[in-house]
């Protein structure tokens, strides 16, 4: 059974849901209003953090692609047609999962350079740094929308991914990152986003601290091939 | 093969032979096993031991698989949010099939009209037709319907009785699944009956009803105690209802008539009934039900 023709089903599958258009809209409207906000006021001393500041709000928004893409498989036995059309399951999930990772990729991209033209005329960035903002918040963007991708196919539930994810970092990382700052840095989302700071501290930089962040989404999305693969469907 | 489940056995050594240009019916009551065995053949659940295979292959290992067998599992397999038309344009191109066969199958289930309509605003019936739209895509020659006929209304149910002669006539091979008799014995030319994972029957459907359905006549004369006498005299095992009414089993009409006819009673009534396919069913499937109600006292 051939990679591509799975591919484009499942590139199909995306494209025609609003609700996960309008996810991939939102990551780029929320991290590009948060970010304008925040860069009008940018703080001296992490200048590009002040621009890609709307990132770890526009996460949320990347994290419901990836959670809602995968779970939609699962209501009312909806992967059953899917396998029975697809029935190599590690290479379904495989699709499924490059289907998730290059909207949000390009997406990302798109952000990245949309808020760092907004950011960039207070901030007085370098073109490194500039660079290493676009890339890092289109990877960085990617990879939570995998690790949440990964997670719904451990948990099989929409509901259930996002009721875990989106407290874990609007809540838990900040509190837990504030009481332990050694492991708590290498949470998926206090990694990642390193890259998007001026001047990183820590045993962490900007894309080691991406590299942590791609091995928890890779971690998830073994689980989630395991569980796909193993499961009845 | 055997199926899966921790606690009890869905299907067990069950042995199946599915037959094609004929329209086969799956029976069995609710929880016998009927969807685990089609879940099996397509390779949805893992068999705890045995194999299902087509033409002696195991369904994963088969090239675009829509083009060899179309599957109608649950209804509600296709996403609300999504049209017909772009549920079912997914399914051909992950198959390599060309986008037309979405139209075609579409204007066969009678949905073309609601193609560009979210599914989360189609009626049962209408999820029905597009599930059995989605198993028509890959022009397959193995159809695996389970309960295809829920939700449709009555002219539903003869367009499905319709297509599924028209496919086994072409030479298809039909397996469709049902929990009613009547409904089968509608549309199937063969039976194969499951009642808690295992084989009870398979057989061609005019033998399932010429062995079981035991005949009936029923009897209506002027004097119904005369009737009762004479019924008796000839060794007729009979039941009289309130209004004088007999109905004597295991008899044929021709047989009673002459009787009646030779010792001159009048007869008001003579009919044999058929009705009993149902009950013949049941009787076979008596104490196999995986969930009967207790008799209630009254």
């Amino acid at each position: 059974m051939p990679f591509v023709p799975v591919l484009h089903a499942e590139w199909i599958k995306i494209r025609t849901l609003r609700s996960l258009l309008g996810a991939l809209a939102a990551v780029l409207v929320v991290t590009g209003a948060f970010s304008a906000v925040t860069a009008a006021r940018a703080d001296r001393s992490d200048p590009l953090y002040s621009v890609f500041f709307g990132v770890s709000l526009g996460q949320v928004a990347a994290v419901v692609f990836g959670a809602l893409a995968v779970s939609g498989e699962y209501r009312g036995g909806a992967l059953r047609l899917t396998l029975a059309a697809a029935p190599d399951r590690t290479r379904w999930f495989a699709a499924k999962v490059v289907a998730v990772a290059l909207p949000v990729l390009a997406v990302g991209l798109l952000t990245g350079l949309a808020t760092l033209a907004v950011g960039s005329a207070t901030a007085g960035l370098t073109w490194a740094q500039g660079l290493r903002g676009v890339v890092g918040c289109a990877l960085y963007l990617t990879l939570m929308a995998l690790l949440a991708a990964g997670l719904a196919g451990v948990l099989r539930s929409g509901v259930g991914t996002l009721g875990l994810l989106i407290p874990f970092l609007l809540i838990v990382s900040f509190v837990v990152g504030d009481l332990a700052s050694g492991a708590a840095g290498y949470l998926p989302d206090r990694a990642g986003q390193l890259a998007l700071h001026s001047a990183p501290e820590g045993p962490l930089g900007p894309w080691t601290g991406l590299a942590v962040t791609a091995l928890w989404a890779g971690a998830a999305l073994g689980a989630g091939a395991w569980c796909v693969r193993r499961r009845d469907a | 093969m055997a199926g899966p489940g921790a606690h009890r056995r869905a299907v067990d050594g069950l042995t199946l032979t599915v037959r094609p240009g004929r329209v086969t019916g799956f029976l069995g009551p609710n929880g016998a096993g009927k969807s685990t065995t089609m879940r099996l053949v397509l390779g949805l659940d893992r068999p705890t031991s045995g194999t299902a295979t087509l033409d002696g292959h195991p369904y994963a290992g088969l090239r675009d698989p829509l083009r060899r067998v179309g599957a109608l599992l649950d209804a509600r397999a296709a996403h609300g949010s999504r049209t017909a038309h772009d549920h079912l344009l997914a399914l051909a191109v992950s198959n390599r099939l060309p986008a037309t066969r979405v139209g075609e199958v579409l204007e066969r289930t009678g949905l073309a009209p609601v193609a560009r309509r979210r599914v989360r605003t189609f009626s049962l019936g209408m999820r029905q037709r597009l599930g059995i739209a989605a198993a028509l895509l890959g022009d397959p020659e193995v159809i695996l319907l389970d309960e295809p006929a829920n939700g449709l209304d009555p002219e539903g149910i003869v367009w499905v009785r319709t297509l599924l002669r028209g496919l086994a006539a072409q030479g298809r091979t039909v397996l469709v699944s049902s929990h009613l008799m009547g409904e089968t014995a509608a549309f199937a030319d063969h039976l194969v009956v499951l009642g808690r994972g295992r084989l009870l029957a398979d057989t061609p459907v005019r033998d399932f009803i010429d062995a079981r359905v035991r005949p009936r006549v029923r009897v209506r004369s002027t004097d119904a105690d005369a009737l009762g006498t004479l019924l008796a005299r000839h060794g007729h095992e009979g039941e009289r209802a309130a209004d004088g009414t007999w109905t004597v089993r295991h008899a044929h009409v021709e047989e009673l008539g002459r009787l009646l006819a030779g010792e001159g009673l009048p007869v008001l009534e003579l009919a044999a009934e058929e009705a009993s396919l149902e009950e013949a069913y049941l009787d076979l499937t008596a104490g196999e039900a995986e969930f009967t109600a207790q008799p209630q006292e009254v």
